[in-house]
């Protein structure tokens, strides 16, 4: 950014006083504040004026501007998230540079505080005023900062949300590229099988499906399976992505004959059925998956060779190697999906005993398309007492659990447990839960669950599961009886919740982006910006950034393409110019700053004589200043916060 | 009340949480002893040591730092460097002869215009009963 | 020719920067050959009066070092201003108070009731104090103030050039006389030395790696530095990044981390306050109990450590 050549600039103050009506003229003498403003150092012309913010007194400053030839102008008025954009706006259109302003909060921060004492209030706002006008005669003018916007997204993650994201970016008109790291798509909605929806049982792979045929049938959207992103350059509006794809083995020509399955001699725990199925090395993850064809698992295959022997149509290659692509994006939408909660073994006999099984893995049994075809089978006969322990890793529940809800397990655990009794009338169901969150339109599963007989039992210490042999107990404290239960069940069923993936930190530090406390990804704002991160140009949805049912996801997926469409509709982004610059002559190369940004925007480069120096990406500094405090030759400055611009103001409230 | 020794305060307030907080109270309308003139950075960490220097140096008779709460900061961390910076400013300004109190770093969250005026009367007292900066025990010059 | 006329004259000084400058060795003959010298009190026998008689800036160049603690230091600095062209602060002292600024923490009264009465070996029951005029036989003498701060030179006089160092390294020192002898006069206000910070010019700065975090810190005695290593990644405190260069980074090339000594780059005014910014900015910890608990079990001393040299530049006086 250039700078005008200050030298001998003649700089020509205007101050404005406002009176915000009776705001700040009702405890503050206005007349006196413009009297001493005059007598500024600097200061051509001060005046008041009833509304600043109004056209009038907008206008008194333009033709201020061009009659009197002023450079910088101090408005003594609201704080500058008030007005600061349409007095910007005001100078520009008189041709003064619009950073040549400071706006200073004389009614929040004196007559809206200090009504009780007008006189020291008025003193207050003449220090300000001297403040703001020591400021204002350094600032500096400055341009917005311009960079390219490429007209591409990368969606990271093919769950519910990822896919809804990339369809609705595609169909507004953008290339897409998913990146998976699963060989097939749908996240955990195809996993988990059956979702409740105001008390029906719907099929999660359905919903799946019919997202991945509008994927696989829009030509703007590529799809990157078995893939991971390795590596993320650039910044908002210009990203450089390098995705690695990890080798499937099974190649399009696969015609889902099964033949390598029936001979791989390889069998481990199937993870698409919670692991209460094998499946083999090589395996198709589920029946209408994308891409549907054959996958090996290079954690457990011994690479033998058995399947490519009997392969009629020779589409496994054992050798394939993984490839790297280069993609070029102008935003990014994170939709990392989440891991499950799950129980250490021995947690309430979790591991110790095959009648204790999470949620998830009681849904795959009573799905029609699972393992068992939707019956339920406890030692070979129907299940008689079914008790289902809620909020198991949640709600700190127990030392090593989190701390949250995660919001949708006990809609999921009611739905469940209706259907268990309508399949089996005669079983006896107990909810042995802490809270009962079921909301909104799913509350009426709670009134039907009562009215099914379904027994519900409180506890605030947390029940004990013992097993005895083929039986187990659950022992539980009721808190609103205040006696102790022990009820004998045949199945235990934990209602588990979700957590961050594994990886999460490493995948966000590829990305800079935060997370929060629960180690979910960090919203910008809760409210005002729930899909944006603290990175531009990087935008979140669904369950990574916190637990969230189906259509949650769905609906952040949607949001999160509308706020990336918003960027990826420009050509150029401009970025507010208040960021920081290394001058190079003064840099040592101690590399301090490097170390410190969160932004990552700083990066060393080397001279040609080998000496190294620092300099940052305008378009990745955030504007914090922390390196300008940290650097330890003060040969960082940050416009609009130079140490010039500051340390007068300090001097100024002491009259100096 | 002509010759009480009213107490002059630096305060160094980070936009996103403490600045916001003055402007609560001010839309709140919350009274408290105008003693501070604030100066606004985007992150508390932008503050300099210097700075802090600076002000009692030119006649501050308190000074006070504010960001936002730890895990808050609108630059993730900003407040964190803040942090390390104002434990062993503390440290080196009472070797330099500031009593405890004068300086005192806080984290007020944009909601917190409660906690603002707390701290701000809270200060304003405790540094009406030190006096004014005198550097205990030097002569006059 | 005339030759050019030297002063030298040291204030609240250690004798270390008239090493330095005997130092000079073989160079201090063309010194002489170049130059008269008029005062010199460690080497030569001028006698105040003898400044005293010259005429207002006849002196071409006065080399001052040590800080301002006297009166008589006061008295002296501001004749030899009068009689000077140009002035040279040498060395930290001179430059920024050096270290026995650090006095600047305490209260002059602190001071002279430790010395004189408090001190393990001293034995003075009345609590007798130097006095400033005493009569003896009808014969007056004075012995100067103990003033309430020291200060650098520049406090009481106006100053050209600075010589940075505790000492100053032969180098630097022959470098600023020769380039004043000769003419070269730099801009008034200049200090000697590089322009930028130490790291600069470091054999150990590109052993950094591209984040330095420390995890804890250590002091010097703590641990055993790794020559081959920058010491700030091993987690000791160095002044380098926060020091002016031009030293040839003698220290680092003997296993010592920087202590500061020749000040900081320009553009910054108190070097204890950034140093204390970056150091403590690189520390990883987060935990405010835990970061409190590691300053006080490595005894964080911070005028010690960030403020060695120039507490001068940064005492807060009363206003």
């Amino acid at each position: 950014m250039s700078e005008e050549v200050r030298g001998s600039e003649d700089i020509r103050i205007g101050v404005y006083v406002c009176h915000c009506g009776l705001n700040i003229a009702g405890v503050i003498n206005v007349k006196e504040l413009v009297e001493y403003a005059k007598t500024l150092p600097n200061v051509v012309v001060a005046k008041e004026y009833i509304f600043m913010c109004s056209s009038p007194g907008q206008n008194l400053i333009k033709e201020d501007i061009e009659q009197y030839k002023l450079n910088r102008i101090v408005i003594a008025a609201c704080g500058p998230e008030m007005h600061e954009p349409t007095f910007r706006a005001a100078v520009s259109e008189a041709g003064l540079n619009p950073f040549l302003i400071d706006l200073i909060a004389i009614r929040e921060g004196s007559s809206w505080v200090h009504y009780d004492d007008p006189k020291r209030a008025t003193e207050k706002a003449k220090d300000m005023i001297r403040m703001s006008v020591a400021r204002v005669r350094n600032l500096e003018p400055l341009e917005k900062i311009k960079g390219e916007v490429k007209h591409e997204a990368l969606v990271v993650g093919g769950g519910v949300a990822g896919l809804t994201a990339a369809l609705d970016l595609a169909n507004r008109g953008f290339d897409v590229h998913l990146v998976e790291k699963r060989p097939t798509l749908g996240g955990h909605t195809a996993m988990m099988g059956v979702l409740n929806w105001e008390g029906r049982r719907l099929s999660g792979r359905e919903i799946v499906r019919t997202l991945i045929k509008m994927v696989k049938d829009n030509p703007k959207i590529k799809v990157y399976t078995n893939s991971e992103v390795v590596k993320v350059d650039g910044s908002i509006g210009n990203f450089k992505i390098t995705v690695m794809r990890k080798p499937r083995y099974v190649n399009e020509r696969c015609n889902l004959c099964g033949k390598c399955e029936e001979v791989c001699p390889v069998s481990v725990p199937d993870e698409y059925e919670y692991g209460i199925k094998k499946r083999k090395a090589i395996y198709l993850p589920y029946s209408g998956a994308y891409p549907e064809r054959y996958v090996i698992d290079p954690n457990s295959c011994t690479f033998c060779g058995k399947c490519v022997e009997v392969c009629p149509v020779n589409a496994i290659d054992l050798n394939e190697k993984e490839g790297e692509i280069s993609l070029n994006v102008g935003a990014i939408v994170m939709t990392l999906g989440h891991d499950e909660y799950e129980p250490a073994i021995g947690e309430y006999g979790y591991g110790l005993s095959k009648n204790v099984i999470t949620l998830s893995q009681l849904k795959r049994y009573l799905s029609d398309d699972g393992p068992t075809k939707g019956e339920l089978l406890v030692n070979g006969t129907k299940p008689k007492n079914i008790v289902f322990i809620s909020c198991v890793g949640s709600l700190g529940t127990t030392p090593h659990a989190n701390q949250y809800c995660s919001r949708t397990c006990c809609m999921a655990a009611l739905s469940e447990m209706l259907h268990l009794k309508s399949k089996y009338p005669d079983a006896n169901i107990f909810y042995v839960h802490k809270d009962i969150r079921v909301y909104g339109k799913d509350e009426k599963l709670y009134w039907e669950a009562i009215d099914n007989l379904i027994k519900f039992v409180r506890f605030d210490e947390p029940p004990k599961v013992s097993i005895d042999g083929n039986k187990t107990f659950v022992d539980v404290y009721e808190s609103t009886l205040q006696e102790r239960i022990l009820i004998p069940a045949d199945l235990v069923v934990l209602v588990t919740g979700m957590t961050p993936i594994k990886e999460v930190d490493a995948v966000r530090s590829l990305f800079k982006v935060g997370c929060g406390g629960d180690g979910f990804l960090k919203e910008l704002h809760l409210k005002l910006n729930p899909v944006e991160s603290l990175t531009g140009g990087i935008f979140l949805a669904g369950t990574a950034t916190g637990p969230k049912s189906v259509a949650e996801s769905i609906i952040a997926g949607s949001a999160a393409a509308v706020k990336a469409s918003i960027l990826l509709a420009k050509d150029h982004i401009e970025v507010e110019p208040l960021i920081a610059e290394v001058d190079e002559s003064k840099c040592s190369g101690c590399g301090i700053c490097v170390s410190i940004c969160p932004f990552n925007a700083i990066s060393m480069q080397k001279r040609e004589d080998g000496t190294r120096y620092s300099k940052i990406d305008p378009l990745l500094c955030e504007g914090c200043g922390t390196c300008i405090a940290a650097c330890p030759s003060a040969a960082i400055q940050q416009y609009g916060y130079k140490d010039k611009q500051i340390i007068p103001q300090i001097l100024a409230v002491f009259g100096r | 009340m002509s010759g009480e020794f009213e107490p002059k305060i630096v305060v160094i307030a980070c936009h996103w949480c403490t600045y916001q907080a003055i402007n609560l109270a001010g839309t709140s309308r919350m009274k408290y002893p105008p003693n501070v003139r604030t100066i606004r950075v985007m992150c508390s960490g932008r503050t300099d040591p210097q700075f802090v220097i600076e002000a009692f140096r030119n006649g501050a008779d308190g000074v006070l730092v504010a960001g936002c709460h730890p895990g808050d900061c609108h630059y993730v961390n900003g407040n964190m460097k803040t942090m390390r910076r104002t434990v062993l400013l503390e440290k080196m300004l009472e070797q330099m002869g500031i009593e405890k109190g004068r300086f005192r770093r806080e984290w007020i969250s944009a909601a917190e215009a409660k906690k603002w005026v707390d701290v701000v009367t809270e200060m304003v007292d405790q540094i009406k009963k030190l006096g004014p900066l005198k550097l205990a025990g030097r002569g006059d010059e | 020719m005339a030759k050019a006329k030297i002063a030298f004259y040291w204030c609240a000084s250690c004798g270390g920067c008239e090493e330095a400058q005997v130092d000079l060795a073989d160079k201090l003959f063309d010194l002489i050959e170049a130059a008269d010298i008029v005062l010199w009190p460690v080497a030569m026998d001028f006698k105040k009066e003898d400044v005293e008689k010259v005429g207002d800036g006849s002196i071409d160049v006065a080399i001052i070092n040590g800080g301002i603690r006297m009166s008589e230091h006061e008295e002296m600095v501001k004749l030899l201003r009068r009689k000077s062209k140009l002035v040279i602060a040498y060395g930290s002292c001179a430059h920024m108070g050096g270290i026995p600024a650090l006095t600047n923490a305490y209260t002059r009264e602190s001071i002279l009731k430790y010395v004189y009465e408090e001190a393990p070996t001293v034995t003075n029951p009345e609590g007798k104090r130097p006095k400033t005029r005493v009569s003896v036989d009808e014969m007056d003498f004075e012995l100067p103030e103990f003033l309430e701060y020291l200060d650098p030179l520049d406090a009481v006089i106006d100053v050209d050039y600075y010589i940075p160092g505790c000492p100053p390294t032969p180098e630097i020192t022959w470098e600023a006389v020769s380039s004043i002898l000769s003419g070269n006069l730099p801009p008034k206000g200049h200090v000697f030395g590089s322009d930028r910070a130490l790291c600069y010019e470091c054999p150990l700065n590109e052993t950094k790696p591209e984040k330095v975090t420390l995890d804890t810190i250590k002091r010097v005695h703590q641990t055993e530095l790794d020559p081959n290593k920058c010491y700030l990644t091993q987690g000791v405190l160095c002044m380098g990044p926060v020091t002016r260069g031009g030293c040839k980074a003698l220290c680092i090339k003997g296993n010592m981390p920087c202590t500061g000594c020749f000040g900081p780059v320009d553009g910054v005014s108190y070097q204890g306050a950034k140093a204390l910014s970056y150091f403590s900015s690189v520390i990883n910890i987060d935990d405010e109990d835990a970061f409190r608990k590691l300053v006080e079990e490595v005894g964080v001393d911070p005028l010690g450590w960030f403020s060695k040299y120039c507490l001068g530049k940064g005492t807060i006086k009363r206003r």
